[in-house]
């Protein structure tokens, strides 16, 4: 499959740009990372809605959250890791527990930073943010989503965390409202149901394709939520299928896997396949290498599903 | 000779301790140490220093207090409770189930509270947010902001020391409740920050030192702000812990207090005395 691919910095930074004229409340916090994060823009036509703060991730957290309770609306970009773990508690309590509307993106999430290794990884992110209560968590998983879930997310009220990797994004989906919350059902099928989100779900609706040319056939859910989890849309997906396999950039221990565990586990439990990246600190390297290492490539991810099938 | 609002002040915080030992027993017990140690600040930031109002809350160009070392927020409570800001049978809740007043301020529980602290080394970066934000909408409004000398080692406030100076903070206005105890012990045996002020002003604060426990002093600091233009503001308070309570007076082990019935009649009989006193 061919498409036309984008830059997802300029999508992040054109977004909030925009929506900046609109909304005079919009302010972008920066540890040493918003101009690398596409938003430039913003940061020439509105300087006095810009604070840098240097590499200081912790007060990145605590500073957007003050500025919250002011009114305003913060816009914290930086690579995922050090949006999450690194400031976590000041995640939990200054937007958390204190509720307050302040929208971060994790970018370079996954394995983007590949041959920087696990120091840069974001293999952990979704896991962390779905223990904070009241945080949605986006992993939108092409260019039109990254699109509509920008703007879903300036436009929701209370806190969002937004994962993206920034290697370029094709367009699958057509521009469309993004609804918070909602799954997409992008391939009906009986035999098993993948779910799967970001993009990495590229793989998998090519896996489908030839999964489907095998004679298995595979409902495909794109789930550019993770919190709060679509449940109606995975119930219906055990219901019809039986069987349901989870596809993420992300360790297998605490993302959409876990997620989709817990729902079937509480309302509809059936055997739940996790593919994801296992619980190690995996080598640096080029980005196909790792993720083959995971089986996270179309092969792997067919493989997988063909085994899971046959075995379930 | 003091002044006749400082005596009024004095009272006040008299009030105020009494207010904390109510809470206590409702709850069997608190942080009694830390919250007695600051709370001449507070009762002199409420009654004399901030634009606040307690019947509007929510007040627009209102200064802003954050207690960032939250386990000293029965001083908050009594200062808010003796300002009129809720009732004051709400302090027989203290620490109870569902409770506007737990162990930590809840921003969301309780008016007049501006964030949820707790964990330590949280309000000086909220602080800067604030005044930040306050200053982008043209207020004039000033954020006070306590931090316990053992919180300072928590590493966040000196990130925070960089912002406030970098975006010249002069309407931030930081206390130190330098009372020289923490869990462990003394303060300079288990980490020292001494001294305190120099590494602030390294960092391009204005300062000063006073006697936190002193309301005369501690007026004369606030009315001071702006120390410099241009700079945000420290005081370091080197205050008493457990000042108002004999026993509990620079002991640390009245940093959390489980009182005996005994001890309770004495703390608040000590309080009576010491307003009667100020009658007479």
């Amino acid at each position: 499959m061919k498409f036309e691919m984008f830059d997802a910095k300029k999508i992040i930074g054109d977004v909030v740009a925009a929506e900046a004229d609109l909304n005079q409340s919009i302010v972008v916090v920066s540890t040493d990372s918003a101009p690398r994060s596409g938003l430039g823009e913003f940061i020439a036509k509105y300087p006095d809605r810009y604070y840098e703060l240097g590499i200081m991730e912790q007060a990145g957290i605590g500073v957007a959250a003050g500025l919250a309770t002011t009114g305003k609306t913060p816009v914290f970009c930086a690579p995922a890791p050090f949006t999450t773990a690194r400031p976590f508690e000041m995640f939990k309590i200054d937007i958390g527990y204190m509720r307050q509307n302040v929208k971060v993106i994790g970018r370079n999430c996954g394995f983007n930073y590949s041959d920087l290794g696990p120091t840069h990884f974001g293999l952990e992110d979704i896991a962390l943010v779905r223990l904070i209560p009241g945080v949605t968590i986006l992993a939108p998983i092409d260019a039109s989503q990254l699109k509509g879930a920008m703007l879903a997310m300036l436009r929701h009220k209370g806190p969002v965390y937004l994962r993206i990797s920034t290697a370029p994004l094709p367009k699958i989906f057509d521009d469309a409202d993004f609804e918070i919350g909602k799954g997409i059902i992008v391939r009906e099928g009986s035999d098993v149901a993948v779910i799967t989100t970001g993009e990495i779900s590229c793989n998998v609706f090519e896996a489908a394709e030839v999964l489907a040319a095998r004679g298995i056939s595979a409902m495909v859910i794109a789930m550019p939520t993770v919190a709060p989890i679509d449940e109606e849309l995975i119930i219906k997906a055990a219901r019809q299928t039986g069987r349901i396999v989870t596809v993420e950039e992300h360790y297998v221990v605490g993302g959409l896997g876990s997620a989709v565990c817990e729902v079937c586990a509480k309302s509809l439990p059936v055997p739940v396949r996790r593919l994801g990246v296992p619980m190690e600190f995996l080598s640096a390297g080029q980005y196909m290498d790792l993720i083959e290492y995971c089986k996270l490539d179309v092969n792997g991810i067919t493989e997988s599903i063909m085994d899971f099938v046959n075995h379930s | 000779m003091k002044t006749d609002e400082i005596k009024a002040l004095e009272r006040i915080a008299v009030r105020c301790r009494q207010n904390v030992l109510r809470m206590i027993r409702a709850n069997g017990s608190g942080h009694l140490g830390p919250a007695y140690s600051c709370i001449d600040i507070v009762t002199a930031l409420y009654f004399h220093g901030m634009n606040i109002d307690p019947k509007n809350p929510k007040k627009e160009d209102r200064d802003i207090f954050i207690l960032s070392a939250g386990h000293k927020g029965m001083a908050q409570y009594a200062v808010l409770a003796e300002a009129g800001f809720f009732d004051k049978g709400i302090l027989d809740t203290f620490g109870h189930f569902k409770s506007p007043l737990p162990g930590h301020p809840d921003m969301h529980k309780l008016p007049g509270i501006e964030a949820s602290t707790g964990s330590l080394g949280h309000g000086l970066n909220l602080a800067c947010g604030v005044a930040l934000g306050k200053r982008q909408d043209g207020l004039n409004s000033r954020v006070f902001v306590i931090i316990g000398d053992g919180e300072l080692a928590e590493g966040s406030n000196w990130e925070a020391a960089a912002i406030a100076a970098y975006y010249r903070l002069d309407n931030l206005v930081v206390f130190i409740d330098n009372n020289g105890l923490q869990i462990s012990g003394r303060t300079k045996d288990v980490m020292s920050f001494e001294p305190i002020a120099a590494h602030f002003e390294g960092f391009g604060w204005a300062t000063r030192q006073i006697r936190g426990n002193d309301m005369a002093e501690i007026v004369a600091a606030i009315d001071a702000v702006p120390f410099e233009k241009g700079k945000p503001n420290l005081i370091v308070a080197n205050t008493i812990k457990g000042k108002g309570f004999s026993k509990a007076e620079d002991q640390v082990g009245y940093h959390y207090w489980h009182p005996k019935a005994e001890e309770m009649a004495l703390a608040e009989k000590e309080l009576e005395d010491e307003l009667v006193g100020m009658r007479a």
